[in-house]
């Protein structure tokens, strides 16, 4: 029963994505190709900054690196960075939940979810801002501090513009910008956050378990 | 008209686009329309280009006499950084992509417009600023470590290598954004019918050019990112003296400057494929193989940066991969050099302006193809790297190839673009000067290099003095040569006679609405049967009204315009 049930609310859905005029959908459609292209481009961007940090770390024989004064750095707190990385991959989990909440039409959901969604995005900033003051290594001081602050702080600028674009979408979503069938703002503003989350995803990876 | 009919619930949907714009700054300062932004880059482009332009002027002055003696060695590394700065960054790519890509790709595509206007028009205006920041950088010290800026002397440089930076990532960005912007244009917004086989080649260059831009770009704004961040905080990315690496200021600059060549030469062989087949009165010959191997070229342009850094001191075990890629790099360029000689083959040849420029893009950018080669091989190189050769070698594509490129456009597009013919006379004095001077002032310089005079200096050892010489005074004939073609832009916009809708009889679809095209480019969107290069065949357009050469103005009473804008 509960199957089908979600099964009936899942092709509601579908139709109403298809059925809108095909002058709104034809506009859906370019620019939902030019936004993923836009998310294209930003993977290059933090590509190019993961290439160079793992450049300099291969050209060193240590890493993390050894100072001029003959110590080596220690390395990050993994610990800390787990923790703030569960708050930022829950906001990812919250993002979809809102999202599916806006095509099932239901609209306190949609709400909540969002306001989980951004509570949870300011509350990693906030553990990176924490995180910034206790690290080990500084922004000029080697190139360990380098590629770090540049690339999380790339991260967390991306971060940052993400809460802002959540909180316009909330906004506008209450202020009946969007429909129950034209609503790609929040489709793009999910995908944006998304992405965000899977960048995350390589940072952690490379700075913290490498 | 079946086909016509059952695509005209498809028709409609193309009718999304602004509103025409009833004031002066809307219609040419702000406008959101391609044909106009397309316009305004074209301006701004050829300002760039001149400027660029007497600076390599200035360049060869000083190398008039071995001791120098012009400009100081200091202002001397400024002018030879800008020169290729700005003819690369401010010249080709802005007049290549944004210029010709804006005013002729969404016509021939049968589109109102690109799918962005309002990424369009930031696009442009991130341009002409760019280009103010890079040139003023000569107020407070010019960069001096070239066009490729290598560290750690840029790292060292005068201020203006700050400004420098701050230019190039702005032109960047705005080269994502048309790349991206185009992109969608060519992949969404084609007329029904126009499959991508049917699409004219000049889209096929702009749609793998669009690709490079969109990718490889970002890649130069994070090299430049990081060389600012260095510059101005002191952050180490590129310092040997503080654990970063030079090597890697060139691994991610050739990242993106490798492929940028191709952003430069693509939409060149974009123009050259329009241009043979028109004035030849002959279809293309291998038009699937043209186009692929455009896209070919963009993919295996990602493969090779590594060949400009031979001498870097990399493992050397890379060597040999990027020398074998970069020689396969060379096929699909001989695919199309052969493909356009079977195009002229037995062809009824009209010996047009344009047609000149294309022919004439042939001889020289195979001579400096191959020259090419030769450079890709690791020994050859290490001898020639660093020497007047790779200047020679450069200018060769870049000149011979981008600029022939770009002159055969505005002969072949001048008349769609402006309502008026240019003189065809001036404009084949206009070539065969620039030809014969070309030549005289680069072909010396390959020999020079062979000799071992070395690239970027002020003064050199006296028994290179003739060449020298004769570089110099051939390139004020080829400075002199580019006065005619300002001569006939100017005499045609105010004498110039009235052109007809389609003055050289092509068959792409920008040629079969009025000249200038009118605010809406289409009345009603045709849609397209055919590829549009069989020559002696009727047209492959259904829908295309008569009334759509005659008035140029679908908005004044009798025309019906579009609904305006959907949000």
């Amino acid at each position: 029963m509960a199957v089908s049930a979600i099964n009936a609310s899942h092709e509601a859905v579908h139709a109403r994505y298809e059925a809108v005029d095909p002058l709104y959908r034809e506009v859906r459609d370019i620019r939902l190709l030019g936004f993923v292209l836009f998310l294209v481009s930003d993977v290059v961007l933090f590509s190019m900054f993961i290439f160079a940090y793992l450049y300099l770390r291969n050209s060193v024989p240590n890493w993390p690196p050894i100072t001029k004064d003959g110590m080596q750095l220690p390395r990050f707190d993994v610990a800390f960075a787990c923790i703030n990385s569960c708050v930022l991959f829950g906001s990812g989990a919250t993002m979809h939940f809102a999202m599916e909440s806006w095509k099932h039409l239901n609209k306190a959901a949609f709400n909540l979810w969002m306001i989980a969604t951004i509570v949870l995005g300011i509350g990693f900033l906030s553990g990176q801002a924490y995180e910034y003051q206790h690290v080990p290594v500084t922004w000029t001081g080697s190139t360990m501090g380098a590629s770090f602050f540049t690339l999380t702080g790339m991260h967390g600028f991306h971060v940052f513009v993400g809460v802002i674009y959540l909180i316009t979408l909330y906004v506008q979503a209450n202020r009946g910008v969007y429909t129950g069938s034209k609503y790609f703002g929040l489709t793009a503003g999910t995908l944006y956050w998304h992405f965000v989350d899977v960048i995350w995803v390589a940072l952690f990876y490379l700075f913290y378990l490498m | 008209m079946a086909v016509a009919a059952s695509h005209a619930g498809h028709l409609e949907q193309h009718d999304h686009i602004h509103p025409e714009p009833t004031t002066f700054i809307g219609k040419y300062i702000f406008s959101l329309d391609a044909k106009v932004i397309g316009i305004q880059y074209m301006i701004t482009g050829l300002l760039f280009f001149i400027i660029s332009g007497l600076l390599a002027e200035v360049v060869r002055i000083q190398l008039l006499r071995p001791e120098g003696g012009f400009v100081s060695n200091d202002t001397y590394n400024g002018v030879y950084s800008l020169h290729a700065s700005g003819m690369i960054w401010m010249t080709i790519i802005p007049l290549m992509t944004g210029g010709f890509g804006n005013f002729v790709m969404p016509l021939m595509i049968g589109a109102r417009d690109v799918a962005f206007p309002w990424l369009n028009l930031a696009s442009f205006w991130i341009f002409p600023p760019a280009g103010v920041i890079l040139f003023s950088s000569f107020l407070v010290g010019a960069p001096d470590a070239g066009w490729t800026e290598y560290p750690p002397v840029s790292v060292q440089g005068p201020p203006g290598t700050s400004l420098w930076c701050v230019a190039i990532f702005l032109i960047g960005i705005s080269s994502t954004m048309t790349g991206l912007n185009f992109m969608v244009t060519i992949i969404k917004m084609r007329a029904p019918g126009m499959t991508f086989t049917r699409m004219p080649l000049f889209v096929w260059a702009q749609l793998a050019t669009a690709m490079l831009n969109m990718v490889a770009t970002v890649a130069l704004s994070a090299a430049l990112a990081a060389l600012f961040i260095e510059r101005t905080f002191g952050v180490p990315f590129y310092d040997p003296g503080r654990g970063g690496s030079p090597v890697l200021w060139q691994h991610m600059f050739w990242f993106y400057s490798h492929p940028a060549v191709y952003i430069m030469i693509l939409p060149a062989f974009g123009f050259i494929s329009e241009i043979f087949p028109t004035f030849a009165r002959k279809p293309i010959f291998g038009y699937k193989m043209i186009a692929f191997s455009s896209i070919a070229i963009a993919l295996l342009g990602f493969m090779v940066w590594a060949h400009h850094m031979f001498t870097s001191g990399m493992a050397p075990w890379l060597q040999l991969p990027f020398m074998i890629l970069t020689m396969v790099i060379s096929v699909p360029t001989g695919i199309k050099i052969f493909s356009w000689l079977a195009t002229l083959w037995g062809g009824k040849i009209e010996f047009h302006a344009a047609m000149l420029f294309a022919l004439g893009f042939i001889v020289v950018f195979t001579f400096g193809g191959i020259t090419g080669i030769f450079l890709s091989a690791v020994p050859v190189d290490l001898h020639l790297h660093g020497t007047y050769f790779i200047p020679a070698h450069i200018h060769y594509v870049l000149f011979g190839g981008s600029i022939f490129g770009l002159f055969a456009a505005v002969y072949y597009w001048w008349p769609k673009i402006t309502g008026r013919m240019m003189n065809d006379t001036l404009g084949a004095w206009h070539f065969w000067l620039t030809f014969v001077s070309f030549n005289a002032t680069f072909l010396p310089m390959h020999w020079l290099g062979i000799m071992g005079m070395p690239r970027r200096v002020a003064q050199y050892r006296p028994e290179f003095q003739f060449w020298n010489d004769v570089c110099s005074i051939a390139s004020f004939v080829l400075a002199a040569s580019t006065l005619i073609f300002l001569y006939n832009m100017f005499t045609s916009l105010t004498r110039g006679k009235k052109a007809p809708p389609n003055p050289w009889n092509a068959r792409t679809l920008e040629w079969q609405i009025s000249s200038p095209p009118p605010y809406y480019n289409f009345k009603t969107i045709p849609a397209v049967l055919k590829n549009p290069y069989d020559f002696g065949e009727p047209l492959p357009y259904l829908g295309l009204g008569p009334s759509d050469k005659e008035d140029p103005h679908p908005t004044k009473p009798g025309g019906t315009p579009p609904e305006p804008a959907h949000a």
